[in-house]
Order: structure tokens, then C-alpha cells, then sequence
């Protein structure tokens, strides 16, 4: 009997053993900075480009010899699912070393975080979330954005239908906030310049079938078809319109700039028009260079529509670890702060509600594959012509 | 309500019937050889459906164009891969617990279906991305107002009913499909009278398997798309369709197909406001039908040992 | 008449030596962080179990649990605190300890449905959801006190679930589970599409407060600051203790006994006059019940419910818990509860796989091992020393 106790007593001390090793050596000098995005699921390809573009930016400061402290990425994965990144945020918030990130490309999981993130003092800034209730719904010091939101991009999206001579529109949305917001605001600009709103319906974001919504489109006869969403059912819609012979414009939102909506569809791409704050990344101050620089790391995938704003939100939030050091007190007091602060997007201010203001809005029409600007398309010199543009 | 835009909807209806019907088929002739639920068998439909793309993909990339010979392929390749998939999953992981308890056997197949569907999301390159399915049926379209009859549906729904009736003819006029009934009404006697038990119980899974396939490749060209998902609600909906159907009666089987589509074009129609409410309806119907006749509207007879 | 030979109560050492190194294992494991050095720490767990169950070490631990249940009960619950003291300002390892806690406790009012009556309900995350849709919707518009709530949540899961017993009493094996399961995707769409309750996007849950004293502020006891997540620890625990009380209670009384008769052969228990319906209902219920309670206070918990969250694929983990762990067995629930749980947090790599390895430990389990990790002991007839 004794022997097995003297064996149980080896093991148990064995295992606090570990333990308390395991437990002193978390202490250690490096500064953990955070980074969350749609890693898996249907926009996939934009979180990993928003991923490699945070990596490119605590890559190129870990080798500048001028930097205080090392940096380490931690990255975690949303699944653009509001659930998900709840879970996600309160990982990463609750870890104490963990002292500030770069978070969000889906508006659905970046409204539901804000609270959790203030619960934990965690400082983040939004990449590429365009929602405005993110940052104007409560007034929480932690909260900041680098992208635009979307009132800027559904003003310009009704002035350029209602130029081009459309009258009767039908909204698809979906019934996340994200699709909420973007049906809210663009009714709201559509109707002051007179566009006429023939049926709003909401689908769910995993939707297969959208047969039932877009019989009803059709009896209704629009001539645009208002799409407020992501990528993934875009690229459905679009096509099971082909399949009921629906000829009306795909007019989208930022959620479908990406090549994913491109690849899905195929030739049915073409003439799509799509909205997005800030230039195309080419067009950026520092765009050059972070194209650069990014293509200089052989990543897979491209930084897409919002690889650009990913690196400046990391940039700024090392240079506030830099200056104030890793607390995040410190650092919440320091992004208050930022006025006409210098990066590869252009001038960034945060307003008293963290939000930066883009000014520019870039319209989009897919032409041959590609998403060409709207000035310079074959349809704005009217070689070509949108399905019922007179 | 406009003729073009009923016919509309109806045609809708008849596609979504056609898709249920071929999977709650495959249920009913399992459970009626072999008195067990394989409920893995939505999640084989979608296996089916990939390695149909997966065909199209590699015959592309050698240079083969010729839309009717791909079409020819991605149909053979996924039926035959099915039908070896369910023989597999009959020899190994049916037939030996066929003296369990029946819950254990639901269970499993239960969890088989997760495994399959996992192994597609993780080992399919990028398989938790809905991924485009190429359109190799002709695309015209007759436009009658406001019904636009596609060619593609057209041919598909005239596919799934060649294939019921071939079905039909199988089971009644060959001597195999009365190997399959007799086995299916009493298994010992059937040995007795000299009938290859184990034989008949694979070829049967590789038929309802290759049905799978065959309703995982359509339901890829009707919607132009696939994910590693559609085989779950599928599955469901096919085991509900089977089941008010009765199970074990193929004729119980097509009426449950398509009653439950039927469901859900008149939730569509009715609540127009928003259409995912459709499924809560058939649901919610199929649970009170359950109620109403707990073992399916074309009742199956039942003896039990006490 | 003559004295029964009194046989001796089995020695309380095992047990205690038991709990005490799963104590150290526990603390060892949500301690460490690095993956090479989780991945040497499970390998060991395992070859540890292992050797102990070659040397026979394993059935003196589960006869002195069989036995002196009581006080090592007590023993179990001590080693619980030890390990949120030892946490105490560790906010995330504290929210997976009360995951746990909270999933124990709704698999356990699982198991008096499937375990004891044998009724197969694969909505249980719908249930779970429905408790904790309740807290959402009450703690935001209402200002029912939050004790309340809890109770108000469990009620609502059960009397919702009492809508299916019609079509659960009168369908039998693979049509019975058809209703659950049915039930179990309409309530995820029917959260999904309705606006009210937040669709998608889900609601934010308030955080409890009892008294004044609210549950969401990080405290401090003399100048050690604690995580507020040990609030909803120790309520959490109270919870857990009075389910497994209760399930023990009901097993070992008449009505257990009874729903056994029933799930091991109901034409025969109703030749012996056991009105099926009757207790077929009242499992069913309050299973129901016990799961809409634990759902309400993870609601709170977690501050935010989604429908994402509580879908077939979910239920579907909650039996997987159930078999892994023993069907019948609280022990074997708790345990399996942590393993699968932590697992998959602990062994980031796993993580995108944790579906296919639930999936496929289910499998193995079902095939070589129906009765699960730890199997429920044959019922004791006549208690200790009285023929």
C-alpha cells in the first residue's frame, strides 16, 4: 500500500511540478499585439489578406533597429459569425498581454464585440467593418476606426443610379446589421433624390435559395436590384436572377468588392456596380509601397479591398506601444489623440467617437472581369451599356 | 395571382420535389432492407456533389472541353464513387451492428455523417468556401411571360422522373428488385429461399448512394454552387420526406418529397415577407403530421416480438 | 434471526488520492500554454490512465466512489474552488471552468431524459437556447429580479418542450427522433429570421446582479483583485451540486426506477401497470427544464446570445458528451463534459478539427465501448448490511 502511495504522491508532485514551471515562465518581454478577421467562411479571402497585411506591418517593425519592444501577431479567426467573434473577443480581451489589436471585417461581428471590449479596457481598431453604429452608437474610449462607414458610400451609390437616369429600385438585404444598416441608408438617400423603392426584402446570410424573393422581384419589374450583403450570397443572387431571366442592374456595397464575387459568377460579373470608402489601394498615399512591400512577402493570397487599412490600423497601434509603452490604459489615452497622423492611407484623425473620416468614395463597375473605376469604365464613355440604361 | 408567376413558383416546386424525392428514396429503400435510418446519407449527397467538381477540375485542366462528355464524366465518376462509398459504409460499418440496438446504429451513422461532411470542409482545398459548380447543361430559356422556363430545369426534372420510373421498373419487373423486396419483407425467409443476403444489402446501398449522387450533381447545376453544408439540411428534409411518406414504401417516399417541397413553396408564397420562414412552416407541419399518424401517411405495417 | 454479515465499506483513500491528482492534472493543463508542452501533458494524462488501469489501480477509485459518494462528493466540490482560487484573476480560464459547469449541468438534465427514460432528444441546444433567449429578453426589458429569471428561463424550455410531447410520446425509435431533431432546425431558423429577438445578429444579455451586487465587476477580497467571473463561479456551482443531487436522488428513488422500466422495455413495464405517457412526460419535462436553467445563466454569462450558437450541431455535442461519458453515469457526464470542452481550447491545432474528432471518438466509442468511459454501475437493490 505504501508503495502506491509513495507513487501516486511522485505523480501529483510530478504535475504540480510542471505546473508551476509552466506558470512562472508565462512572464516574459515580448509585447503581443492582436489581430481578428473572417479567416474560414464565404469572405474568407479578406480576412487572410487583412492577416498578412497586419503580419507585413509588425514584420517590418520587428526589423526596424529603431523599435522599443518585439512584436508578436496573435491571430484569431471570427468566421465573419456574430457568436464566434464574441468568443473570440473575449479571448483575446481577457488576456492581459495581450495590449491592443487590429479587429473586424464583418460589420455583424464588429457591433457585437464593442461591448466586450469595453467590459475589458481592450484599445482595438476596426479595418474594415463599415457599420457606423460600431463607433457612433456608444461612446466608448476603446472603440476606433481607419475605414470609413457606409452613409458616405450609400449617398454616392443613390446619386450615381439616380443619374444614370433609374427610377424603380427593389432592395435585397441581408438581415444582419450590416445588411440592416446598408438598407436604412440607402432608402433614406435614395428617397431625398427621388428614387422610388418598389419591395425590400431580407434574406439570411446563409441563404441557398433565393427563388421565393426574386419571383416576387420580377412580378415587381425593377430596374435596379439594390444588393446589401456579403460576397457569398452575391454571388447566388446574381446568378439565380440569370435563372429567371430577371435583366436588371446588380447594383452592391462595399461587401462585394472582392475577386471571390468575380470568380463565383464568371462572365455573369459583368456590369455589376459597386461602392467603396477610400481609393483603390494603387491610388493610396502609401499604396505603392505597401503593394510593395506586400508582394516582397509571397503571400497566397492578395490583400484584397481592406489589406491596406489592416496595415495602417496595426501601424498606428505600434506606434502608440512605441511612444506609451505596452498598457492599455496608456495606449487608449494615446489613440485619442491622433490628429492628422501620417499613414499609407492618407491622413488619419480619430473624431470623439474614434472614427476617422474617409472622405473619397470610389465607384466600381465590373468590366471584363475586373473592377474598373467608374471613370475611367467603357459604361461612364458609354461604349458600353448597363442592362436598361437608356 | 398572375398564370406566369404560379407556374413560376410550381416549377420551383417540382425542381425542390425532384431533389427531396431522390434522397428520401435512398432512405426508404435502406431502412427497408435493413430496418435502420442511415442518416449520413444527406452528407454522401455532398460527397457526391465534390467529387463531381473535383472530376470537372481535373478533365479541365487536361484540356477536355467538350461540355457534353464533362457532364457524361462528372455523372459517371460520382455515381460510381457513391455507390463504392455506400457499399463501404454497408459492409463495414452497417451490417456488423445490425444486432445492436437500433439507437446505437443511429447514432453512428449520425456521426458518420459529420465525419464525412468534416473531411469535406477541411480536406477539400478551401472547402469551407461555397464553391462555384460549372453549367454544363444549355442555359436558354423560353420566356412565357412571366414564367421563364429554363432548359436545364427542364431536362433535370425530366432526368429525376426517368429515374423513378427506372427505379420503379427495377424493383418490379427484375429479378434483382425482387431480391430487394423480398429481403425487405423478411429477411430469413428470403436466405432460406436462397437470396445472397449480403449481396443484396451492398447493391442496394450502392443504388441509394449512386440516387445521392445523382441529386448532389443536380442540385450543383440547379444552383450553380456547392458547400460542404448542403447535405445537412438535405439529408433532413429527405429523411422528413421519407417519413411522412412512410418508410419502406418508395410510392410513400416521392409523395413525401414532394408534399414537403410543396410545404415550403406555399410558406414561400404565403409569408412573403420573408421567405426562410418557409422552413419553420414545413417543419412545424411535419411535426404535427407526426403526431397526427406517427408512422407516415402510407402506414407501415409493424410486428413487434414482445 | 440471524445477523447479516456486514461486508467493510470500501476504503475512502482511493477516491481522495483520485481527486486530489485530477485536481493537479486539471490546474497543470488550463495553466499551461504553450502547445508542445499541452500536447506532453495530455500524452501523459492518457499514459497515466492507462498504467492505472493495468495495475488495477482503477477499481478501488470506483468502488470508494460507489460507496462513499457523500463525502467524496465534498472532496470534489473542494477541489473545484481550489482550482478558481488558483485562477482567480485569470478571466478566460474562469469562463471555460463555468462553460463547463454550466454544459455539465445541461447534459445531466439530458441524461434524465435519454439516460433514464429513454426518450431521444436531439434538440438539447435548443433548449439551452431558449433559456438563454429568455434571460436575454427579460434582463433587457424587464427588471425581473435575475434569480427569477433563471427559474422563469427553465420553466419556459420545459413548457416549449412540452408542444412536442404529443408527437414524442406516440412515435417510436427513428420517427421519435425525427421530431427532435425537426425541432431542433426550426427553432434555429425561427431565431434566425425574427427580428425581435435580434435575428442573426443576437441580443446582448445584462450580467446578473443579485441585491445590488452585480456580477459583471471585477472585485477584491483585501488587495487581491478577482475576475467577476468568480461570481458566476460559485452560483454556477451551487447549480451543478443541486443537478447532481437531484439526478442521484431521482435515479435511486422509485420514479428512477421506474423510468428504467420504461426504457428497458415498455410493453412489459406497462403489463406491470406503469403508466408510460405519465413518466415519459415528466422526464421529458424536466430534463427540459434543468437544461432551460443552465441555458439562462450561460446567457448572463456570456452576455450575448445568437442563434449561431445553439443549432442541431450543438445538440448533437451535447449527446456526444453524454455517450463519451457513460449514458446513466453524473460522473461520467462531468468528466466527458471536460474533455470535451477544454480539449479542443487547450489544443489550439485540434481546434478546426474538434467536429471530425467528436465525431469519430463517438464512433469508436459506440463500437467497442457502448457503455462509455465510465459506465453506469448496476443498480443497487437493497442498501448497505439489510438482506
Amino acid at each position: 500500500m505504501s508503495r502506491i502511495v509513495r507513487q501516486l504522491g511522485l505523480f501529483f508532485a510530478t504535475a504540480l511540478f510542471v505546473g508551476a514551471l509552466v506558470v512562472t515562465a508565462q512572464a516574459k518581454d515580448k509585447v503581443k499585439v492582436g489581430f481578428i478577421g473572417p479567416l474560414t467562411g464565404g469572405v474568407s479571402v479578406n480576412g487572410i489578406g487583412g492577416r498578412n497585411s497586419a503580419e507585413l506591418a509588425v514584420k517590418l517593425r520587428n526589423a526596424d533597429a529603431k523599435a522599443t519592444y518585439e512584436y508578436e501577431l496573435v491571430v484569431l479567426d471570427d468566421e465573419c459569425k456574430p457568436n464566434v467573434a464574441v468568443q473570440v473577443a473575449t479571448k483575446m480581451a481577457a488576456d492581459k498581454e495581450i495590449i491592443a489589436g487590429a479587429t473586424h471585417y464583418c460589420s455583424a461581428t464588429a457591433i457585437a464585440t464593442v461591448d466586450i471590449y469595453h467590459k475589458f479596457g481592450f484599445p482595438i481598431i476596426v479595418w474594415g467593418a463599415v457599420l457606423s453604429d460600431i463607433t457612433y452608437r456608444n461612446k466608448y474610449a476603446e472603440v476606433h476606426r481607419v475605414n470609413g462607414t457606409m452613409i458616405d458610400q450609400n449617398d454616392v451609390n443613390a446619386e450615381l443610379i439616380s443619374k444614370l437616369g433609374f427610377k424603380t429600385v427593389a432592395v435585397i438585404h441581408d438581415t444582419t446589421d450590416y445588411g440592416k444598416g446598408h438598407n436604412a441608408y440607402f432608402s433614406k438617400s435614395l428617397a431625398k433624390l427621388g428614387g422610388k423603392i418598389v419591395g425590400t426584402f431580407g434574406v439570411t446570410s446563409d441563404q441557398q435559395d433565393f427563388t421565393a424573393e426574386l419571383t416576387q422581384v420580377k412580378a415587381l419589374n425593377p430596374e435596379v436590384i439594390y444588393f446589401g450583403g456579403l460576397t457569398p450570397i452575391g454571388v447566388r443572387i446574381r446568378s439565380q436572377m440569370d435563372k429567371l431571366g430577371i435583366k436588371a442592374v446588380f447594383d452592391g456595397t462595399s461587401g462585394i468588392v472582392s475577386d471571390a464575387f468575380i470568380q463565383g459568377l464568371g462572365p455573369l460579373a459583368e456590369g455589376a456596380l459597386a461602392f467603396r470608402e477610400g481609393a483603390s489601394t494603387e491610388k493610396l498615399p502609401g499604396g505603392k509601397f505597401f503593394l510593395e512591400k506586400y508582394a516582397a512577402q509571397k503571400y497566397d493570397n492578395p490583400p484584397e479591398a481592406y489589406g491596406a487599412f489592416s496595415y495602417a490600423a496595426m501601424d498606428l497601434i505600434l506606434d502608440s506601444i512605441e511612444k506609451v509603452g505596452p498598457d492599455r490604459k496608456k495606449v487608449i489615452a494615446e489613440l485619442a489623440n491622433v490628429k492628422d497622423r501620417d499613414s499609407i492611407i492618407g491622413k488619419i484623425t480619430f473624431d470623439d467617437h474614434g472614427q476617422n473620416t474617409v472622405a473619397l468614395i470610389t465607384k466600381y463597375v465590373v468590366q471584363d472581369a475586373k473592377f474598373v473605376e467608374w471613370e475611367d469604365s467603357e459604361y461612364a464613355s458609354g461604349k458600353r451599356k448597363l442592362p436598361g440604361q437608356k | 395571382m398572375d398564370v406566369g408567376l404560379l407556374s413560376q413558383y410550381i416549377m420551383n416546386g417540382l425542381m425542390l420535389g425532384m431533389m427531396y424525392t431522390l434522397v428520401a428514396v435512398g432512405f426508404t429503400l435502406f431502412f427497408g432492407v435493413l430496418d435502420i435510418i442511415k442518416f449520413s446519407h444527406g452528407d454522401v449527397l455532398t460527397v457526391g456533389a465534390f467529387t463531381g467538381l473535383a472530376t470537372y477540375i481535373g478533365l479541365r485542366s487536361v484540356g477536355v472541353s467538350s461540355t457534353p462528355l464533362l457532364l457524361l464524366a462528372v455523372l459517371v465518376v460520382a455515381i460510381l464513387a457513391m455507390a463504392a462509398l455506400g457499399m463501404l459504409i454497408a459492409r463495414y460499418l452497417v451490417l456488423p451492428l445490425r444486432s445492436a440496438p437500433a439507437l446505437n446504429t443511429l447514432l453512428i451513422t449520425l456521426m458518420l455523417g459529420t465525419v464525412l461532411r468534416e473531411m469535406v470542409r477541411l480536406f477539400y482545398p478551401q472547402g469551407a468556401n461555397p464553391k462555384p459548380f460549372p453549367a454544363l447543361l444549355p442555359t436558354d430559356s423560353i420566356n412565357l411571360g412571366q414564367f421563364n422556363l429554363r432548359l436545364d430545369n427542364a431536362m433535370m426534372l425530366a432526368t429525376g422522373v426517368a429515374i423513378i420510373v427506372g427505379l420503379r421498373l427495377l424493383l418490379n419487373r427484375t429479378k434483382l428488385g425482387l431480391a430487394i423486396r423480398a429481403v425487405a419483407q423478411d429477411e430469413e425467409t428470403a436466405r432460406t429461399m436462397g437470396i445472397n443476403f449480403t449481396a443484396v444489402v451492398l447493391i442496394t446501398f450502392a443504388i441509394g448512394s449512386a440516387l445521392a449522387a445523382i441529386g448532389g450533381v443536380m442540385n450543383g447545376l440547379y444552383y450553380n454552387e456547392i458547400n460542404f453544408g448542403m447535405g445537412l439540411l438535405l439529408g433532413v428534409i429527405g429523411f422528413s420526406a421519407a417519413i411522412i411518406g412512410g418508410l419502406g414504401n418508395i410510392y410513400g417516399a416521392i409523395l413525401g418529397g414532394f408534399l414537403f417541397a410543396a410545404l415550403q413553396t406555399l410558406g414561400a408564397v404565403a409569408l412573403p415577407f420573408a421567405s426562410a420562414y418557409k422552413d419553420v412552416f414545413a417543419f412545424t407541419v411535419v411535426i404535427a403530421l407526426m403526431a397526427w399518424r406517427p408512422t407516415g401517411l402510407i402506414q407501415e405495417k409493424i410486428s413487434e416480438r414482445v | 434471526m440471524p445477523e447479516v454479515m456486514q461486508e467493510p465499506q470500501a476504503p475512502l483513500l482511493p477516491g481522495v488520492v483520485a481527486v486530489a491528482f485530477s485536481t493537479a492534472y486539471l490546474i497543470a493543463l488550463l495553466a499551461v500554454e504553450m502547445q508542445p508542452l499541452v500536447i506532453g501533458l495530455l500524452a501523459f494524462g492518457i499514459v497515466a490512465v492507462l498504467a492505472a488501469h493495468y495495475m488495477d489501480w482503477l477499481d478501488p477509485v470506483s468502488r470508494s466512489f460507489a460507496e462513499r459518494e457523500g463525502v467524496l462528493s465534498a472532496y470534489a466540490i473542494l477541489a473545484a474552488c481550489v482550482v478558481a482560487a488558483f485562477f482567480h484573476d485569470n478571466h478566460f480560464v474562469l469562463l471555460l471552468f463555468v462553460t463547463v459547469l454550466l454544459y455539465a449541468v445541461a447534459t445531466l438534465g439530458l441524461n434524465i431524459e435519454f439516460g433514464y427514460a429513454g426518450v431521444l432528444n436531439f434538440a438539447g441546444a435548443s433548449f439551452f437556447g431558449i433559456g438563454a433567449y429568455t434571460s436575454a429578453v427579460l434582463n433587457t426589458y424587464t427588471a425581473v429580479p435575475h434569480l427569477l429569471v433563471l427559474l422563469i428561463g427553465g420553466t419556459l424550455a420545459a413548457l416549449i418542450g412540452s408542444l412536442l410531447l404529443l408527437p414524442v410520446l406516440r412515435t417510436r425509435g427513428h420517427y421519435a427522433a425525427l421530431v427532435t431533431i425537426a425541432f431542433a432546425l426550426l427553432l434555429k431558423t425561427f431565431l434566425e429570421v425574427n427580428d425581435v429577438l435580434g435575428g442573426p445578429q443576437g441580443m446582448q444579455v445584462k450580467g446578473m446582479s443579485i441585491l445590488g451586487w452585480s456580477f459583471n465587476d471585477n472585485f477584491e477580497i483585501g488587495r487581491i483583485e478577482m475576475s467577476f467571473y468568480l461570481n458566476y463561479f460559485v452560483i454556477s456551482m451551487l447549480l451543478l451540486c443541486s443537478t447532481f443531487v437531484l439526478v442521484r436522488r431521482l435515479e435511486r428513488s422509485w420514479i428512477g426506477l421506474n423510468l428504467d422500466a420504461i426504457r428497458l422495455d415498455e410493453t412489459a413495464a406497462s403489463c406491470f401497470g406503469l403508466d408510460i405517457a405519465r413518466w415519459k412526460i415528466t422526464a421529458f419535462v424536466l430534463g427540459n427544464f434543468v437544461i432551460g436553467l443552465a441555458g439562462a445563466l450561460f446567457g448572463m454569462v456570456g452576455g450575448f446570445v445568437a442563434p449561431n450558437n445553439y443549432t442541431f450541431a450543438d445538440s448533437l455535442i451535447m449527446v456526444s458528451i453524454l455517450l463519451l461519458g457513460g449514458i446513466g453515469n453524473p460522473w461520467g457526464v462531468v468528466v466527458a463534459t471536460f474533455i470535451v470542452l477544454v480539449l479542443p481550447e487547450k489544443l489550439q491545432t485540434i481546434q478546426e478539427y474538434r467536429f471530425l474528432l467528436y465525431a469519430l471518438i463517438v464512433i469508436v466509442v459506440l463500437l467497442f465501448r457502448p457503455e462509455g468511459l465510465l459506465p453506469r454501475p448496476v443498480r443497487r437493490y437493497f442498501p448497505r448490511g439489510r438482506a
